[in-house]
């Protein structure tokens, strides 16, 4: 062996190189979250918990009413029956056990349409009557535009806001309840009953697939560069360093997918693809979309009605 | 003299260079008799993963030729309905990343792709997965995603779902890298069982710590990808020189005092007798 | 730019589905013809990589971060057609395993990221990359601006879908029943939002990506090796035949909507009848030149019947067409054959 060089011992470093800590170390940070929670919702390391009317029925039938439910709600109008509509996912939530976690993206969805939807609720878009006037501007024009006379809360903005958040909400409800009650390779299964071409399920569950190992590959580099991070480099370097990453991720997909399919063939694919069990709709799948319909059409009664 | 056994692979000046150029395979001739355990040994980078890909028909070698039981492999012949199936049932290849080697959706369904996809009766196929599930201690993983599994557990399943074909041949890449101890003997010992029926065994590693557990015979492959020795294990294993110089062992220095001692040695990763160096040496 | 569920109706939603269908089938018949067996996979890691990538924050000035949708570059990367399919299954995925992204929206958000982002984008890219090496800066700029208009008119895209809303769907007091902003508001808005700030990440993202790719892979897919699918001029002609067919159908509609002639292509007889008199220069301008098919169609069939008319018309379409089209073909067998002659000079 070479002898080592000089400054290779414990803490020689150059002098006057403050060490700072990386402004893309948030960034990082932020991403290392967004792949660890995916990868959670991917990654099941352990038994899938089986037990409850809502775990235990057909795929097919848990997507039929889910899917059933959301069309229902685009085309509700009444606020009220909107508010139904988003209270039936939720209290079956509750009732099912669902962890507060898993509801998160809900008010996630809650709160941004209520955001995007605040502009809504004033007269300069929606018309109406003012309920709260918020600000009389001096007659005059800002740009191209001119300014009206006063900008103010309308009982129809407040309507129509509050009908698309409600709605936007009660989606939001209904699509995560889907995926919490069903793991994913299962649902891609329940596509079936839409018709979907049973090659274009096998692809969508290969790349459910394999992106956890991608999402892993992605941490990974991550990690590197949190590890490696002892100061700032600047925005140029920083996106040269993600877009080495998507490069190196691109790579490894270009080899699995290449070793894959290599792996399929040396199994003896033939090109089509087949299952092991046809699945069976039982008494209790039945009743599911029984269910959802029933819901369903009394929403639809009860917006009709209400208007 | 075990007779005329038949010869089930005949590799003929097989070559074998990557598109970029790279050649990886340079003239190799060797045959692998039916119901022996042959090992490819070699450094990484001699080419004996490319040579099992080869084997498996996966890889068209750039000149020579290979043939399984007479026939030579070729897309003509793997196309075909005669050989091309029957090919792929007798010939099981265990990929040294489980991660390409585990496609489907659960542990079940890996099981069942390989004889589905020969066409067998549902019942024989659920018979197959429960016999193999329970060879392998994996029942309990039966519904399990593969993105979940340890490296052992993968490896486990890798190996049953080539085992619920019953293969006359097993061509292992690398099987051990990486596993814990518990799934390492497993694997070994089924391996032995079902050489005693006559299986054909094919490993290539550069682990010569396996050789005992695994091999008849050994060909080993330099870095210049070409055979350098061919024979048994004992004999290859002794010529410390040539597996020096083929890098499957380095020479290892230490000081006695003012002394200089030097010996080959292969670092053994787990030991039985709780210590690695042995060293005889008078002074 | 994703469009959540409840800000579409259905009378919008359902027609993307009813579009996107045949793409889906045509775009993952092509990829079962070009990589043959080993279209699975492919394209199921090509979409894990879509996914991956829309995932990857990018650091942007000032500290924030944000994301790429990244349709463009798995254009680059693999062909458009792939893309269409990649990322549908992406945004598929997003919206049935972590319930992102709308469920009946999906069909509307294909439409904007999977099919108008990457052809948009990757045409721009041929166009403006041409023959150049794989590891140019030209490519690299190339890319850059097809991330940049591919991303630009997917927003534009959803901007529409979404400003539409109000004028398709109102309740029985007239305020809108689905997205509220109209265009005027959602077009200027996510298009300021794109030009200037998204489209940059995107055009970073696609062309830094590349490069990194192109300097590490030597086996990219050539640019002009993209199988062409089929003889184009043969397409070109049946394409260009069927429309010229279909012509008599703009007149037959304009005729039942009561529509008269265009604005602006009055005739020196409807102008004076409009404005009240010709102006001195139109009248000696006008009988310039006597057109062959006035009218599209002889003189004579001006009072012919309006299934007449109609042939004659669609006449004039072929006419014209064939015309045009042999002109062009023409022009460019001798630019090649001065190119060829001075090659070999």
């Amino acid at each position: 062996m070479a002898g080592l060089p000089e400054w290779l011992r414990p803490g020689a470093r150059p002098t006057g190189r403050p060490l700072g800590a990386a402004v893309g170390d948030r960034v990082v940070r932020r991403a290392l979250g967004a792949i660890g929670r995916a990868l959670a919702l991917l990654v099941v390391e352990t038994e899938p918990s089986r037990g409850g009317p809502l775990r235990d029925a057909d795929p097919r039938a848990k997507m039929l009413a889910a899917v059933g439910l959301i069309v229902v709600a685009t085309l509700l109008r009444e606020p009220a029956s909107l508010a139904a509509c988003l209270a039936l996912p939720l209290a079956t939530a509750v009732a099912a056990h669902v962890p507060a976690r898993r509801l998160v993206p809900v008010a996630i969805v809650a709160i941004a349409s209520a955001a995007f939807m605040l502009p809504a609720t004033l007269n300069v878009v929606s018309g109406g009557h003012p309920v709260l006037t918020l600000w009389r501007p001096a007659p005059g024009n800002l740009g191209p535009w001119r300014l009206p006379a006063a900008v103010a809360v309308t009982g129809s903005g407040i309507v129509v806001a509050g009908r698309m958040v409600l709605r936007a909400t009660a989606c939001a409800a209904l699509a995560v309840l889907l995926t919490t009650a069903t793991p994913p390779q299962e649902l891609f299964a329940g596509l079936r009953s839409f018709g979907v071409p049973q090659a274009f399920v096998m692809v969508l569950s290969m790349t459910e697939r394999y992106l956890a190992v991608l999402l892993q590959s992605a941490r990974e580099l991550h990690l590197a560069r949190l590890a490696r991070s002892v100061a700032a480099i600047g925005v140029r370097r920083e996106e040269a360093w993600a877009a080495a990453g998507v490069g190196a991720v691109f790579r490894r997909t270009r080899v699995l997918a290449d070793d894959v399919a290599l792996a399929m063939a040396s199994r003896g694919f033939c090109g089509e693809v087949r299952l092991l069990r046809p699945a069976r709709w039982r008494v209790g799948d039945w009743i599911v979309v029984a269910a959802s319909a029933a819901a369903g059409a009394a929403l639809l009664a009860l917006d009709r009605g209400l208007a | 003299m075990s007779g005329a056994r038949e010869a089930v692979f005949t590799v003929e000046d097989v070559r074998f260079a990557y598109p970029g150029g790279e050649p990886c395979l340079d003239g190799l001739s060797f045959d692998v008799l039916r119901g022996e355990r042959l090992a490819l040994v070699g450094a990484n980078g001699s080419g004996k993963s490319t040579l099992l890909h080869i084997l498996d028909a996966l890889f068209v070698p750039s000149g020579g030729r290979v043939a399984y039981l007479g026939t030579a492999l070729s897309e003509e012949a793997l196309a075909s309905p005669a050989f091309g199936p029957r090919f792929r049932q007798e010939v099981g290849f265990l990929f040294q990343n489980s991660d390409a080697q585990l496609f489907c959706p659960t542990v079940e369904e890996e099981l069942a792709f390989g004889p589905l996809q020969a066409g067998w009766a549902q019942g024989e196929v659920l018979r197959r997965i429960e016999d193999t599930l329970a060879l392998l201690e994996i029942s309990r993983l039966r519904s399990r995603a593969p993105a979940g599994l340890s490296a052992g557990e993968k490896k486990r399943v890798a190996l049953a779902s080539l085992l619920v074909l019953s293969p006359s041949v097993l061509l292992l890449d690398e099987p051990t890298a990486g596993l814990d101890p518990r799934s390492q003997s497993l694997l070994l010992e089924i391996l032995e069982a079902l050489h005693a029926r006559g299986l054909t065994l094919v490993t290539a590693t550069h682990d010569l710590t396996l050789l005992p557990h695994l091999a008849d015979r050994v060909v080993v492959l330099s870095e210049e990808h070409r055979v350098v020795a061919d024979g048994e294990p004992q004999r290859v294993l002794a010529d410390t020189e040539l597996l020096l110089a083929v890098n499957l062992i380095h020479a290892h220095s230490h000081r006695h005092g003012r002394l200089v001692h030097t010996h080959p040695h292969q670092h053994v990763v787990a030991h039985d007798h709780g210590h690695d160096h042995h060293h005889e040496h008078g002074e | 730019m994703h469009i959540p569920d409840g800000y579409l109706g259905p009378q919008t939603y359902l027609p993307a589905w009813g579009v996107m269908a045949p793409v889906w089938s045509w775009a993952s018949a092509r990829l079962k013809r070009t990589l043959r067996a080993r279209h699975l996979p492919m394209t199921a890691l090509a979409a894990a990589f879509t996914f991956v990538v829309m995932m990857f924050n990018v650091p942007l000035p000032g500290g924030t971060s944000g994301h790429a949708v990244g349709s463009v570059l798995v254009a680059v990367l693999l062909g458009p057609w792939a893309a269409v399919v990649a990322v549908s299954l992406a945004l598929a995925v997003q919206a049935l395993v972590f319930g992102d992204g709308g469920v009946t929206a999906l069909a509307a958000n294909c439409l904007t990221m999977a099919v108008l982002m990457p052809f948009s984008g990757w045409w721009t890219y041929r166009l403006l990359a041409g023959a150049s090496a794989a590891a140019s800066r030209r490519r690299r700029a190339a890319a850059a601006v097809g991330g940049y208009v591919g991303v630009n008119v997917a927003a534009l895209a959803a901007a529409v879908l979404l400003g539409i809303q109000p004028l398709i769907a109102r309740d029985a007091y007239g305020r809108p029943l689905y997205c509220p902003f109209g265009l005027s508001v959602a077009v200027p808005a996510m298009a300021a939002a794109h030009l200037l700030v998204v489209g940059f990440v995107e055009a970073a993202v696609t062309a830094l990506a590349l490069a990194w790719l192109t300097r590490t892979e030597t086996a990219l897919p050539d640019v002009r090796q993209q199988p062409s699918g089929g003889r184009p001029l043969r397409r070109l002609g049946i394409a260009v035949t069927v429309l010229a067919l279909a012509s008599p159908l703009g007149m037959v509609l304009a005729a039942r909507f009561g529509g008269g002639t265009a604005w602006g292509e009055w005739s020196a007889a409807e102008l004076s009848r409009l404005a009240g008199y010709l102006p001195a220069g139109f009248q000696r301008l006008a009988s310039i030149w006597r057109a062959p098919l006035p009218g599209y169609g002889p003189g004579s069939a001006e009072a012919a019947s309006s299934a007449g008319r109609a042939v004659w018309y669609a006449v004039s379409a072929v006419a014209g067409a064939t015309l045009v089209g042999g002109t062009v073909l023409a022009l460019r067998r001798i630019v090649t054959r001065r190119e060829r002659r001075g090659r070999s000079a």
